[in-house]
């Protein structure tokens, strides 16, 4: 059975149709891509997904059986469905401890303290967060720390599934490659992902299964090599080639 | 940490990780606080007329209520501008109580305390999905809805002219008029400790952490399952029990409840003194309420020009250390430290 089903999801503001019908199922375990240029909706689609800010207009939402569509975001997070945010993100009046702190609290599993401590260690460590940078504010980090800081909360959640929006956006050469390894990792933990990018090589290298956007609908859906050759993706990532 | 460091945990976790990095020990935080309230305790052999005894009590309830309206404004970042409406309620629900409803006065202390916290929770509801100005606006509304209410229900309330000669504690066969105001120093000084306490407990606390984390990032906070209109409601609701019962120790000590404390001047001063004394510390505002109050006392003699000079002092320190008085004893300590290095 999939873990997330969507079938007819659709979000509109005003006339502008920014998720229009959109159907896809990602199965428990697997890296899941989603791919559109600047527009396409795809933060959108995170958004009616997790309900933050906003669920969806119509259609139907279900998470590991049970419909999430009208649910608020802390109660979709509190089910084990985790997101990230295109931006760094993170509580700057908090320490790094805190924060991830905040994410093991409030997350799908409840425990006492001194486990909680242990257990939020363990997930800034697990992203490469060293203990010296623990009693640190948040905002006194780099962009990539604040992007594995923001990874950390989410796994301290214990989530089933996490939607990584263009956790590559902003990094270096060297940092996008320490991603991809910490991505797979985080997979590794028997974590579901969905992952929107708009760099392709980065979805490439990671998803299983590869779903375009464009103008809020689904262009193409498949094995990420089929679909990053089908004439359509091609064509909305590079324009259609002028008649000689 | 290196700049793309992902090595696996185990081998640069240390065996015994500090409850609370970056943050003082709360043993150190429970030693000083011991140790200051002992100090404070021990004023009353030294400060012995009842006029100086009356600014420290004085000072006491400003502290309270700053430093819970530090909760709601500095932890939680809820611009409620109806604090003192709840101070107000404090004083009028025990002027009540204790005079119509002829309830023991230390009962009706406690009573006050939680009918501000319902009266808390029924302005929290319409701000929950609020921002900025509007939750100005509608706390600043809430304020002055319980101002007229107040006012309309003049048979009980006494309308414009207020209540008088309403009922004191009192302790045992203790005279609470000719002790030179040795017990309500004391009573004074227990209710900021007490409050004190429980802000400090509840800030350090999980709880208190997620009240700063939708502070700081609203729609992070939620995708990590913190419920905003839970979390709003306990930040409101907290920092309205002891707010309460100061205004119910104010009417007690006063025995006079007037519509002057729903006025925009005790606001000021108390917003004065949370700002003043550095927002989301709680002690800043404690503290602030003891620089503001004697420097206002120290400044009797210039008369008009009194607040006038208060007022100018505040802008200073506020354009200086935008932080307050804390923020000051922070970087005095930050450069003591470096100092002793060398």
């Amino acid at each position: 059975m999939a873990l997330l089903e969507l079938v007819d999801v659709a979000k509109s503001f005003g006339s502008l149709k920014a998720v229009d019908g959109v159907s896809f199922s990602v199965e428990a375990g697997e890296i899941f891509g989603i791919a559109g240029p600047n527009g396409s909706g795809k933060s959108t689609l995170f958004n009616v997904i997790t309900g933050i800010p906003f669920g969806p207009d119509r259609g139907m939402i279900r998470f590991d059986g049970e419909e999430i569509g009208g649910l608020s975001g802390n109660r979709i997070a509190r089910r084990g469905l985790a997101r990230t945010f295109q931006r760094e993100t993170s509580f700057d009046g908090l320490t790094v401890f805190e924060n991830a702190l905040m994410g093991l609290s409030f997350g799908a599993t409840k425990m006492p303290a001194a486990q909680a401590h242990e257990a939020t260690a363990e997930a800034l460590t697990f992203v490469g967060i060293d203990f010296a940078s623990f009693g640190r504010l948040a905002g006194e980090l780099s962009v990539y720390q604040r992007k594995c800081l923001m990874l950390a909360t989410a796994i301290a959640m214990k989530p089933r599934m996490l939607l990584l929006d263009e956790p590559a956006s902003s990094l270096t050469k060297p940092e996008i490659e320490a991603s991809v390894e910490l991505i797979r990792r985080i997979a590794g933990r028997g974590i579901t992902i969905l992952l929107i990018e708009h760099v392709l090589t980065f979805l490439m290298s990671l998803s299983q299964h590869l779903l375009v956007l464009n103008q809020g609908s689904v262009l193409a859906m498949g094995a990420p090599r089929s679909v990053i050759e089908d004439p359509r993706v091609i064509e909305a990532y590079l324009g259609t080639r002028r008649a000689a | 940490m290196s700049a793309v460091d992902t090595s696996t945990p185990s081998a640069v976790l240390p065996k015994a990780v500090p409850l609370t990095p970056g943050r003082v020990s709360w043993q150190r935080e429970a030693l000083a606080l011991v140790v200051g309230f002992a100090l404070l305790a021990l004023l009353p052999l030294v400060i012995t007329d009842s006029y100086s005894r009356h600014v420290l009590i004085m000072i006491f309830i400003y502290g309270v209520v700053a430093s819970n309206w530090d909760l709601s404004l500095g932890y939680g970042g809820v611009f409620n501008f109806g604090h003192l409406a709840l101070f107000g309620i404090g004083v009028y629900a025990y002027s009540l109580l204790t005079k119509l409803a002829e309830m023991n006065p230390w009962i009706a202390l406690v009573v006050s305390g939680l009918i501000a916290v319902v009266a808390a929770v029924a302005v929290t509801v319409p701000i929950l999905r609020l921002k900025g100005i509007y939750i100005i606006l509608v706390t600043f509304g809430f304020a002055q809805l319980v101002m007229q209410v107040i006012l309309s229900q003049s048979d009980y309330t006494g309308g414009t002219q207020g209540i008088v000669r309403i009922p004191t504690v009192t302790w045992f066969d203790h005279n609470m008029v000719r002790d030179a105001k040795f017990a309500y120093f004391y009573i004074a000084l227990a209710m900021l400790g007490a409050s004190t306490v429980f802000l400090r407990a509840l800030v350090r606390s999980r709880t208190g952490i997620s009240i700063v984390a939708l502070r700081d990032n609203e729609e992070y906070a939620v995708s990590r399952g913190i419920s905003l209109a839970r979390q709003r409601l306990i930040t409101l609701a907290a920092s309205a029990f002891f707010t309460g019962i100061a205004g119910a120790f104010y009417a007690a000590y006063q025995r006079n409840a007037s519509i002057e404390v729903f006025g925009m001047s005790l606001a000021t001063i108390i917003l004065s003194m949370v700002l003043l004394g550095g927002t989301s510390t709680i002690y800043g505002a404690i503290i602030a309420s003891f620089v503001l109050t004697v420097f206002s006392e120290s400044m009797a003699d210039f008369g008009a020009w009194r607040p006038i000079i208060t007022a100018l002092l505040i802008i200073v320190v506020m354009l200086v250390y935008p932080s307050g008085i804390m923020g000051m004893l922070k970087s005095a300590s930050r450069w003591m430290t470096r100092s002793r290095n060398g």
